[in-house]
């Protein structure tokens, strides 16, 4: 039987630092307004070491260290960690239990570890690549292995379960006052002299909660693991001291927070399908965007140019105060292409193109065209190109050229004209892109649609040559003519 | 030392060696092989001229060999044939089974009887004037995926293409030679100092060409073609002389 338990020591300390480089190795206590107003909830090491500690009053604590850092707690960021956690636990083992606040228990029954302290610090190292401190125990039960990470450095195994009890002290694995008082009383020390006595005695003299804290001293605590199985995730959080101004910050934060999503998608084996972009503004709104990303990638330097094309040059009406990013986790891509497709070579370069040219001249006038659900003439919208290959299209065969006449030369919008008529047929016309006399005209076309609808549309339409000027189509609705476009 | 050895290493001809049993290399030679190497120093990142056409489907192009790629084609003409070249060029990269995309200045194309296959291969960015276009362009050659890019200008007003300076156009000719795509340019006239290849189309219809079905359109499609490439064409001031006369003539 094998368990292992990862500790984040500090854990809501950890959440917070994460993303704080400039703060690493400096005096810093985290305080919880809404748990304790005004005390220290955790105090870094270098914090420690000026006689800051938990439980403190935040005045007392900045009278103890001048340069102490005083930072809120949050529970946003703590939830992220908490999920990397569980993530790491899970590509472990599928037997994960979310322990406590910073906690992992991993049942590793059934696994072969021929290396366990080099398997250890690969966990740890993995971890320490997220910026987290972690320490990791492992040994035959539960609560063992937690006590083991508890004092690991950072990776402890516990072979000989006797000997690693025999110097801990009780009040490692028991927080009750008054067993530790009577225990003290009696002259026992450690877990390895508590663990010596007989259980039936421990069961009658200090009642049955003793008992649980014996087999844990003894290392026969069997508990049963309550297993989790966190959603997939992917998302980090930051929460900013002062509201952000300019872009640099931004983009600083969210290529550390690729960076870090990318290797957590790489650990999983999977890539990001979609990103989701979250800015909470301090006017309570959120400036937030969904970027699909068209060739699914866990490639940093992709994923980052696709939110730095997006929030280039954008300006926002308020200042952001937080940064979430969450990206779709999805299966890699394992296709082989054809012997005939002419792929994008590039598809994530490709969205960004298109991101740019929407940009440009409007997300309404880039796209692959398709006629309009109506008969109504240059009726058409834009769809979202998908080029990627299937195999209907790459079967399709060529549509014939049945096509007749030349296609149209469309005016947008069309040009108002005055058209005069002999014998009800178009003689002459006068209008801003061409005008004369009218040499040949084919007509007319009777065109409607629509007609159980308010959108009701009624058009005339006439194929004309106009004397040396090439030729055009007029159409008229309600009694207006207009040149609706010229042939070529 | 076997047939298929060559009698000396790049570096020996560099250096002027000779092997004993080699005959002698030209002063000539030496020299050729001294500025060969110097170029490839002073260069080192300059790409290798990228060869490869786009077939068109239409016969007095594709006799040229068709459309050049990585480099810049004009087609030039008044009104007339464009939407016609723009429909046959979709029609042929459907055909190849790739992509293109259409860059309409003038907002102005209107092909939906090229039928849904083939529009499905086409990229339409509708740009407000030529300078949009010309931004549009240039994302697009940059961009590098696309192996057809059209971009038309035909519609656009003398006034907004007098504005385009050329400076542009070398530019492009530098992306497209990057690259990998046809770039064609319809314009009105000949504006582009420099296009590998020139295409003056001038058809005039006339009203019977209405009921005429279109592949006979095409097939009678008047096309002039100067290519650089191929030194059939001198370019420059007389080249757009010549060409001008062409079309007064049509």
């Amino acid at each position: 039987m094998l368990f292992a338990a990862l500790f984040l020591p500090r854990f809501s300390l950890q959440a917070v630092l994460r993303f704080r480089d400039d703060l690493r190795g400096k005096p810093v206590a985290l305080v919880d307004d809404a748990a304790s107003k005004g005390r220290v909830v955790e105090a870094s090491g270098a914090a420690r070491k000026w006689g800051v500690f938990e439980g403190m009053a935040s005045t007392q604590a900045m009278a103890r260290c001048a340069g102490l850092a005083l930072l809120p707690r949050s529970i946003e960021q703590e939830r992220v960690v908490e999920q990397i956690l569980l993530e790491i636990a899970m590509s472990l083992s599928p037997g994960v239990e979310r322990t406590a606040p910073g906690v992992c228990t991993v049942d590793l029954r059934g696994a072969q570890i021929p290396d366990r302290e080099r398997w250890g610090a690969d966990v740890v190292d993995r971890l320490g690549a997220l910026h987290l401190e972690a320490r990791l125990g492992m040994a035959g039960a539960p609560d063992l292995a937690l006590l083991a990470a508890r004092t690991a450095a950072p990776v402890l195994i516990v072979r000989d379960s006797l000997a690693f009890l025999a110097g801990r002290g009780v009040a490692e694995i028991s927080s009750s006052p008054e067993l530790l008082r009577i225990l003290h009383d009696w002259g026992i020390r450690d877990l390895g002299g508590f663990a010596r006595l007989p259980k039936s005695e421990v069961a009658s003299r200090l009642g049955p909660e003793a008992v649980k804290i014996w087999e844990q001293a003894a290392g026969k605590s069997e508990r049963l693991l309550k297993y989790v199985r966190p959603p997939e995730l992917f998302e980090e959080v930051f929460e900013f001291e002062h509201e952000i101004e300019t872009l640099e910050p931004l983009l600083f934060l969210l290529r550390r927070f690729i960076e870090q999503l990318s290797l957590r998608l790489q650990g999983a084996y999977r890539v990001a399908s979609e990103m989701s972009l979250a800015l909470p503004l301090e006017n309570g709104e959120s400036h937030a965007r969904l970027f699909t990303i068209p060739s699914p990638t866990a490639d940093v330097e992709t994923l980052f140019r696709i939110l730095h094309t997006h929030l280039d040059g954008r300006r926002l009406e308020h200042r952001p105060v937080a940064l979430r990013l969450a990206m779709k986790a999805a299966n890699p891509e394992n296709r082989q292409l054809q012997i005939f497709e002419n792929a994008l070579r590039d598809p994530n370069r490709f969205g960004e193109t298109l991101a740019r040219l929407a940009a440009l001249a409007g997300s309404d006038h880039v796209g692959t065209p398709q006629a309009g659900e109506t008969h109504r003439p240059g009726s058409y919208r834009l769809l979202a190109p998908s080029f990627e290959s299937d195999e209907s299209t790459l079967l399709a065969e060529e549509p014939p050229e049945r096509g007749i006449g030349l296609p149209l030369r469309r005016y947008r919008p069309p040009h108002p004209a005055k058209v005069a008529l002999e014998r009800s047929r178009p003689a002459s016309v006068f209008s801003q892109p061409a005008s004369g006399i009218v040499s040949g005209s084919f007509g007319p076309y009777r065109l409607s649609g629509e007609w159980w609808d308010a959108a009701t549309w009624e058009a005339e339409e006439w194929d004309v040559e106009l004397a040396g000027a090439g030729m055009y189509r007029l159409s008229r609705r309600g009694g207006e003519w207009t040149v609706e476009g010229c042939y070529d | 030392m076997t047939a298929d050895a060559p009698l000396y290493s790049l570096a020996e001809i560099a250096a002027g060696a000779s092997s004993p049993e080699a005959v002698p290399l030209s002063p000539q030679a030496v020299k050729v092989a001294d500025l060969r190497r110097i170029l490839q120093e002073k260069f080192p990142a300059r790409p290798a001229p990228k060869e490869g056409y786009f077939r068109t489907g239409l016969e007095s192009i594709d006799r040229e060999r068709g459309l050049p790629r990585a480099a810049v084609t004009e087609i030039c003409g008044s009104l007339g044939t464009g939407s016609l070249l723009i429909a046959a060029l979709a029609r042929a990269a459907h055909r190849a089974r790739s992509f293109c995309a259409l860059i309409d200045g003038g907002r102005s194309f209107d092909a939906f009887d090229l039928g849904q296959p083939v529009l499905k291969r086409l990229l339409w960015v509708l740009c407000d004037g030529a300078e949009q276009a010309v931004k549009a362009a240039d994302l697009l050659l940059r961009d590098g995926n696309l192996p057809l890019i059209l971009l038309d200008l035909q519609p656009l007003p003398a006034i907004q293409l007098r504005r385009i300076p050329a400076s542009t156009w070398h530019r492009f000719h530098r992306v497209a030679e990057q690259g990998n795509a046809a770039f064609v340019v319809l314009t009105p006239r000949p504006m582009i100092e420099g296009a590998r290849v020139r295409i003056a189309a001038e058809s005039r219809w006339r009203l019977d060409a209405m009921i005429a079905p279109r592949r006979a359109l095409i097939e009678t499609l008047e096309l002039k073609i100067f290519d650089r490439g191929m030194g059939k064409g001198i370019g420059g001031p007389e080249f757009v002389a010549a060409l001008d006369r062409h079309l007064k003539a049509g």
